[in-house]
């Protein structure tokens, strides 16, 4: 609850900075427009960022704040990446807050209805039951609240997205060569699991809609 | 109030007499004249149904369902020349390279499925094969590429040696004719010349081969035959090459044989499975000829292009340099610094959407901006990639952030770029046909 606050909080302080950015990028009246660049995302994050393909995350409806520490981190080598790296070096950052305002307000679609969902890993009961209780001894849940569909700027949702795609990040979250940036706790978290539980994990959230 | 009672058939024919005097049948919520600007919006007329131009008119559809968009594609399928190479060496089925209209259909565009043949940009009007006329406010043409002539290459030698350069029967014929060639024999690539589509494609396809090779005909070897002395992504592919392929050493999976030493082609015999360069000649049973290219047929007969055999265009909007209101996008156009891949046409269909959208409500074209993502595979497990954002800078596309993947990444993140490369294709199909 009290967390849940904090985030209200946020997201006031957000609608101020947000009126901010409008007004710097009013002035401006150069550069291309929200869309022209959201859209080019498309390719591989999917058509208004409902991915299409197993291992690309749904960006759709992320919280704003939440990509705009992502790009930062891509873009400053902190998080590491195989191609968003790149890709980040190439916006400003009032580019990326208009994509990561673009985004924000479109709608979340669970990867498991899309009609790709069958290209994916498919969803094990046996191991998203066994995976809703390593979550539940692990605490994912105490920022993953409600199994996962929680999100706030620190939070991404996990419920419902691409099973293929939690799986590869969370073997990046757990090797510690490559300091993925995260809470001291999701890192404790991540030492004692296994790859075992981690497959179990992915089955259990991506299972949800 | 009698309006109530209507049954919806009814309604709809009361609402078109409505729109007809100018009318609107919900006047509180709508100017009155909404019915009529509707129509004046404009119509456009997509040519070419592949990475260009479906998403060119979905995307009109999308930013603006007041435009009439009719796409004019001959086939009634589209194969993806991204991924196709997996095709030829034999772990991929065709069929997964295979897409249909009916989700671009589901957005209100008017697919037909003729063959454009002549364009009148005096009288905007396009004429098919069948001697259909179709009018536009503007036009986008996105044809893809021909091939030009190779001496000896006619339309029998390419079923004896296929180019497999458009996706379909060509990429299956090829992977046959691997499949059939005799364990020692060479798999002879002819390269083409810059530019052409897909600049990084002869060399993938060349390690898909040598993967096939390695496992199936251990005796075998690829040759490329390269008028180039240089390739996209080259060390990477050649580091990779080394890594895996022996490349260098005298039992290389991989000979390429680059044009200053060479491996420029002169001709080619179908007859006698022979292809001749400058100073030698090469035999085999499995012979792929990717022919140097130009911009497809249509945009030749339609005066797009200039001597370079390529469209020229204005990089804002994508419209032609030498017809007012068309646009030509994707592999045909000359969006010279963008490579000519399936990505920066689906970025280019987007400017070109926008501009489009933007000119026929009055108003001016927004900066554009550009991305390419383009992987290669070297194995099936061992996934490379390029990645651009471009801006227009002083009237040219420049590159303001990429690169190529690391040339030292270790084995886990090769894996992972192959796993997006299927995302990656998965996503911007939906992207282009759903």
């Amino acid at each position: 609850m009290h967390r849940k606050k904090i985030h209200m909080m946020g997201l006031i302080g957000g609608l101020v900075m947000g009126g901010v950015v409008l007004a710097s990028s009013a002035s401006a009246e150069t550069g291309p427009t929200a869309a022209m660049l959201a859209n080019t995302c498309a390719g591989c994050h999917g058509t208004d960022g409902i991915s299409g393909g197993p291992a690309m995350p749904t960006i759709a409806g992320f919280p704003a704040n939440h990509v705009k520490t992502l790009m930062k981190e891509f873009k400053d080598g902190s998080r590491p990446s195989t191609i968003m790296g790149r890709l980040a070096k190439g916006y400003s950052d009032e580019e990326v807050a208009l994509i990561a305002d673009f985004f924000a307000k479109k709608k979340w679609a669970s990867a498991n209805s899309h009609a790709n969902s069958k290209l994916a890993t498919a969803i094990d009961p046996a191991l998203a039951t066994k995976g809703k209780k390593i979550t539940a001894d692990a605490k994912c849940d105490k920022c993953h609240e409600d199994d996962g569909k929680f999100q706030d700027e620190n939070t991404p949702r996990v419920a419902g997205q691409w099973l293929d795609y939690l799986l590869f990040k969370m073997q990046d979250y757990k090797n510690a060569a490559l300091k993925v940036p995260q809470e001291k706790k999701m890192e404790k978290a991540m030492e004692k699991l296994s790859a075992e539980d981690l497959t179990a994990i992915a089955h259990f959230y991506a299972s949800k809609k | 109030m009698s309006m109530l009672k209507l049954n919806r058939r009814g309604f709809v024919k009361l609402s078109g007499a409505a729109a007809l005097v100018g009318l609107s049948t919900s006047a509180v919520h709508r100017p009155l004249f909404a019915a009529d600007k509707e129509k004046e919006k404009g119509r456009v007329v997509v040519i070419g149904g592949g990475y260009g131009g479906s998403v060119a008119a979905k995307y009109i559809r999308l930013a603006d369902p007041g435009i009439d968009v009719t796409l004019i594609e001959q086939n009634e399928h589209y194969y993806s020349c991204p991924l196709s190479n997996w095709v030829v060496a034999g772990f991929r089925d065709l069929e997964v390279q295979k897409w249909g209209y009916e989700g671009l259909k589901k957005h209100g565009i008017k697919v037909v499925h003729e063959h454009a043949t002549e364009i009148d940009p005096a009288a905007k009007t396009v004429t098919t094969k069948g001697g259909t006329k179709f009018k536009y406010d503007r036009l986008i043409v996105s044809p893809g590429v021909a091939f030009k002539p190779v001496q000896g290459y006619d339309a029998e030698a390419e079923e004896k040696m296929p180019h497999a350069w458009n996706a379909g029967p060509q990429t299956v014929l090829l992977g046959k004719q691997l499949a059939a060639m005799r364990d020692g024999d060479p798999f002879i690539l002819v390269a083409p010349p810059d530019p052409f589509r897909c600049p990084p494609g002869p060399y993938e396809r060349a390690s898909l081969v040598a993967h096939y090779l390695k496992k199936n005909k251990p005796k075998s070897k690829v040759i490329i035959l390269d008028p180039k002395d240089k390739f996209s992504k080259m060390p990477l592919f050649q580091g990779a090459w080394t890594k895996l392929y022996g490349f260098g050493t005298d039992k290389s999976l991989i000979e390429w044989i680059p044009g200053g030493e060479g491996g420029k082609v002169t001709r080619v015999d179908a007859k006698t499975m022979t292809v001749y360069t400058d100073m030698a000649e090469y035999k085999s049973s499995c012979i792929n000829v990717i022919p140097p290219q130009k911009a497809n047929a249509i945009a030749e007969l339609a005066k797009l292009t200039d001597d370079s055999g390529w469209c020229p265009i204005n990089f804002d909007t994508l419209e032609s340099k030498i017809h007012k209101d068309v646009h030509v996008i994707g592999d045909a156009a000359q969006a010279t610094g963008l490579p000519k891949s399936g990505y920066a046409a689906n970025s280019e269909a987007k400017v070109c959407a926008a501009a489009v959208v933007a000119l026929l409500n009055g108003q001016k074209p927004g900066e554009p901006s550009f991305v390419n993502t383009c992987y290669s595979m070297l194995s099936p497990t061992f996934g490379i990639s390029v990645a651009g954002v471009y801006k227009v800078v002083e009237g040219k596309i420049k590159e303001v952030g990429g690169g190529l993947s690391p040339a030292d990444a270790p084995e886990f993140i090769r894996l992972q770029e192959a796993t997006y490369n299927e995302s990656w294709y998965q996503s911007i199909m939906a992207d282009t046909f759903s």
